[in-house]
């Protein structure tokens, strides 16, 4: 990296240093890749915490990666290194949260609610992938499909329209639901498939009435039909 | 005496051109670290713009990223002693330390291949929709980083072989583990931002 470092490393002392600062490094990466990874995975803070917690982290680690891997700071002039690299952090940070900050905020401003309750109406879409739209708004009743061991609870779903419907996944296994009957996809609502992990349910919104019916994808049990009732 | 002062000026000679030529590639880094902060940003901005598809969270594996990640970290760590060795002008640790970091990098892109493929066997493409274009743009460009990180490993250890370690080799080997340790860096935001994340 510079001269200093160079010169030191042909010192038996020097060298050992250097591989010692590699391993404490490496330790230390490694430590700080576990926090965040079980903080996730059990889901020990929830929402901007965790968030916080893990960009936290990610610092750490690169902090980690520069002083250890990268020695940057270190010998007698590598200052313009660490100037222009603070130089580009800065620049980074603009860039970074000023399109986040920017893009949120257009995002917001410009949403067109008026255009898009108008066209809902006029082109009577009840539901945009699952989130009810103006349509189809005020409390409706929900009914719930259990699924348990592979196996749809209940079977036969009768429902009016703009109800809406749970699917809710208690076994330990990811379930794939697919729309129509058993190897014949047909959408329902603009939906063709619901990926339910462990534990996890989803709610959709009963825009389009007649008979429907939907399957797991990896279950070798009979699907479950549903009527809606306008 | 004046053999000595010559060889001393020759010594110095090439510290300077060392540090000349690390400084300029730590520029090139640092403007490559700027084009992955605008894929960051691009990520961050389009990750929930599903068009109904798949989210994040129902594509990622968090075990296979968590492999991923401990596969980079382990090879910028062998590359770190690679380098000791090369400043030694150990040949043979030189040669076995990048070795071992060449097969850590190719692991990293088999697993990363995989996962693509996986992907896009399932129909979630880069056209899908704007989250899996970001995805695939900012995932995508670092993988072609290590590739090119491999490409150039290759090159190097061939190039050591057959005329040994002397001094420009060692700058060569010098900006590869600069290379290869900013590489390390933007994964460990790829794993932080685009993995865990997912899982907010």
């Amino acid at each position: 990296m510079n001269k200093h470092s160079q010169q030191s490393n042909s010192h038996p002392h020097l060298k050992h240093k250097t591989i010692q600062s590699y391993v404490i490094g490496f330790i230390l990466s490694l430590i700080f890749t576990a926090i965040p990874y079980y903080l996730v995975v059990n889901q020990y803070l929830m929402g901007r915490q965790l968030l916080l917690a893990i960009l936290g982290f990610g610092v750490l680690q690169m902090l980690v990666q520069i002083i250890f891997f990268l020695h940057l700071g270190r010998g007698p002039k590598p200052f313009y290194n660490v100037v222009f690299f603070i130089a580009t952090v800065g620049i980074i940070m603009v860039v970074v949260a000023g399109s986040i900050v920017i893009i949120n905020n257009l995002h917001y401003n410009m949403m067109p609610s008026d255009q898009t309750k108008k066209l809902v109406n006029d082109e009577a879409i009840y539901q945009v992938s699952g989130t009810k739209t103006g349509a189809c708004q005020g409390q409706h009743p929900n009914h719930n499909v259990a699924i348990k061991n592979g196996q749809f609870d209940p079977n036969r779903t009768l429902a009016n329209q703009c109800d809406t419907l749970s699917f809710i996944n208690t076994d330990k296994v990811t379930h794939k639901i697919d729309f129509g009957p058993q190897g014949h996809n047909q959408p329902y609502a603009g939906m063709t498939e619901i990926i339910l992990r462990k534990g996890l349910s989803k709610t959709i919104t009963l825009s389009d009435s007649g008979s429907f019916s939907f399957y797991d994808k990896g279950s070798i049990f009979g699907g479950s039909t549903f009527t809606v009732v306008p | 005496m004046v053999e000595e002062q010559k060889l001393h000026h020759h010594e110095v000679l090439e510290a300077e051109a060392t540090d000349r030529v690390l400084f300029g590639f730590w520029v090139y880094l640092m403007t490559d670290l700027l084009m992955f902060s605008v894929l960051f940003a691009c990520y961050a901005v389009l990750h929930n713009n599903t068009f109904g598809g798949a989210t994040a969270s129902e594509l990622f594996s968090l075990p296979v990223a968590l492999t991923e990640t401990l596969i980079l970290l382990t090879s910028s760590f062998t590359v770190g002693i690679a380098m000791v060795a090369a400043r030694n002008r150990d040949k043979t640790q030189t040669l076995i330390w990048f070795g071992l970091t060449f097969v850590l990098g190719l692991a990293f892109l088999v697993l990363e291949l995989k996962e693509f493929s996986a992907l896009i066997h399932e129909g979630h493409t880069l056209k899908t929709n704007a989250f899996l274009s970001s995805f695939f743009i900012l995932v995508g460009t670092h993988g072609l980083h290590i590739t090119s990180g491999l490409v150039w490993m290759t090159t190097t250890m061939g190039y050591i072989m057959k005329r040994g370690l002397n001094a420009p080799l060692v700058r060569k080997l010098s900006m590869l583990s600069l290379f290869w340790h900013f590489l390390d860096i933007v994964w460990i935001f790829i794993f932080t931002i685009v993995y865990l994340g997912a899982f907010v």
